[in-house]
């Protein structure tokens, strides 16, 4: 079971998990960029339209060209507001549905382990933050499933019998200094 | 939303926890639309001259300069947002980014053959799950452990008496300890 190579990692606090957050914060960025420049385009193109329109009409009772696109400007801010936090939202719930798929996994599988079944693929997927954590879940079980292993083949070879008591007794004692060392 | 639950115990992500980042999230997209709002109110509030050709000139004048100040309005609502939203994915998803890190670390400390404490997670910590199974997975091994080291050292009492005695016990011992193992596979 023991590794000598790898050391106990020093206990610390780390806020940004880049391989999780990131693709996150790239993914809300995208939906903010391209809104913006949805919004742009409209609202650029509409302006330009409404502006001409009212300096041609020449009759108007505008204190400000705020005034000419009042309305105008306030329907494409809620068109820009609900459109991204629509996206938004889609994004944090398939965010959700992916951190609930990925930890269900690695939950069913640790409790699978418990029972026994030290073999099975964790199965978290095939990218991303959940699939390394799965295979850093299915390389400590198959470490364990060596180790048990190591331990019954070496129960059975010594119960099997043939061996001087000189060195069953040596073995025996091998076997219990294994054996302590399953799940310190 | 709260499910799947796995094997049936409390969520996994509890629905508390994506409504606030849901409300967190339209209150940060609706400042950001409320600066763009401003800086467009700001830019577009210059009076219009009273007479017929001063509106029309002001009007005519206002289209080179409305892309420029469109762009650089939507510019600093798109920095604005994405920073604000950049720092609130990075608190709210931490709740699940830190477990997540917490776990590799106990796997990798029980990997290196240290003492493995019991984990537990941070007060609004999501996928307490994850902590409770492994718990379970490690304190069953533990169990299995103690058993085999308990069904060892019940046959070495034996030794007490004759040499055959204690040779057949733990022979007996390690037939059952290995038994015990074939559990698992």
């Amino acid at each position: 079971m023991k590794n000598p190579h790898l050391k106990p990692p020093r206990s610390r606090i780390r806020y940004v998990s880049a391989r999780f957050q990131g693709p996150a914060v790239l993914a809300f960025a995208a939906i903010i960029a391209t809104g913006g420049a949805i919004f742009w385009k409209l609202v650029d193109s509409e302006f330009q339209r409404v502006f001409l329109h009212a300096a041609i009409r020449g009759h108007y009772a505008f204190d400000s060209a705020y005034d000419i696109v009042r309305d105008l400007l306030a329907s494409h801010l809620a068109g820009l507001f609900v459109g991204v936090f629509l996206a938004g939202s889609l994004l944090v719930l398939l965010l959700v549905a992916y951190t609930r798929r990925g930890i269900g996994k690695a939950v069913a599988s640790l409790r699978a382990s418990a029972d026994g079944d030290l073999s099975t693929p964790t199965g978290t997927g095939p990218v991303g933050e959940f699939d390394r954590f799965g295979k850093k879940i299915d390389t400590a079980r198959s470490d364990t499933l060596a180790s048990v292993l190591k331990i019954r083949s070496e129960a059975a070879a010594l119960a099997a019998g043939g061996i001087s008591p000189e060195e069953f007794r040596l073995r025996w004692d091998e076997l219990k200094h294994r054996i302590r060392r399953v799940a310190p | 939303m709260s499910g799947p639950e796995a094997a049936g115990n409390g969520p996994l992500i509890h629905r508390r926890y994506v409504f606030g980042f849901l409300l967190r999230l339209g209150i940060n997209f609706a400042g950001g639309v409320g600066i763009l709002f401003v800086i467009l109110f700001l830019a577009l509030s210059r009076p219009l001259p009273g007479d017929y050709a001063g509106t029309f000139h002001a009007l005519r004048n206002l289209s080179p300069f409305l892309r420029p100040i469109l762009a650089v309005s939507v510019l600093v609502y798109a920095l604005l947002a994405c920073g604000s939203t950049t720092a609130l994915c990075v608190y709210v998803l931490h709740k699940v980014a830190g477990p997540l890190y917490r776990m590799e670390m106990v796997l990798d400390q029980y990997r290196s053959g240290a003492h493995t404490r019991t984990v537990s997670f941070r007060n609004g910590d999501q996928i307490q799950e994850l902590a409770e199974a492994v718990n379970m997975w490690i304190g069953t091994l533990r169990r299995d452990r103690q058993r085999w080291l308990a069904t060892m050292m019940n046959a070495e009492r034996h030794c007490l008496q004759d040499e055959a005695t204690c040779r057949a016990e733990m022979e007996v011992a390690l037939r059952k300890v290995a038994e015990d193992m074939a559990r698992y596979h």
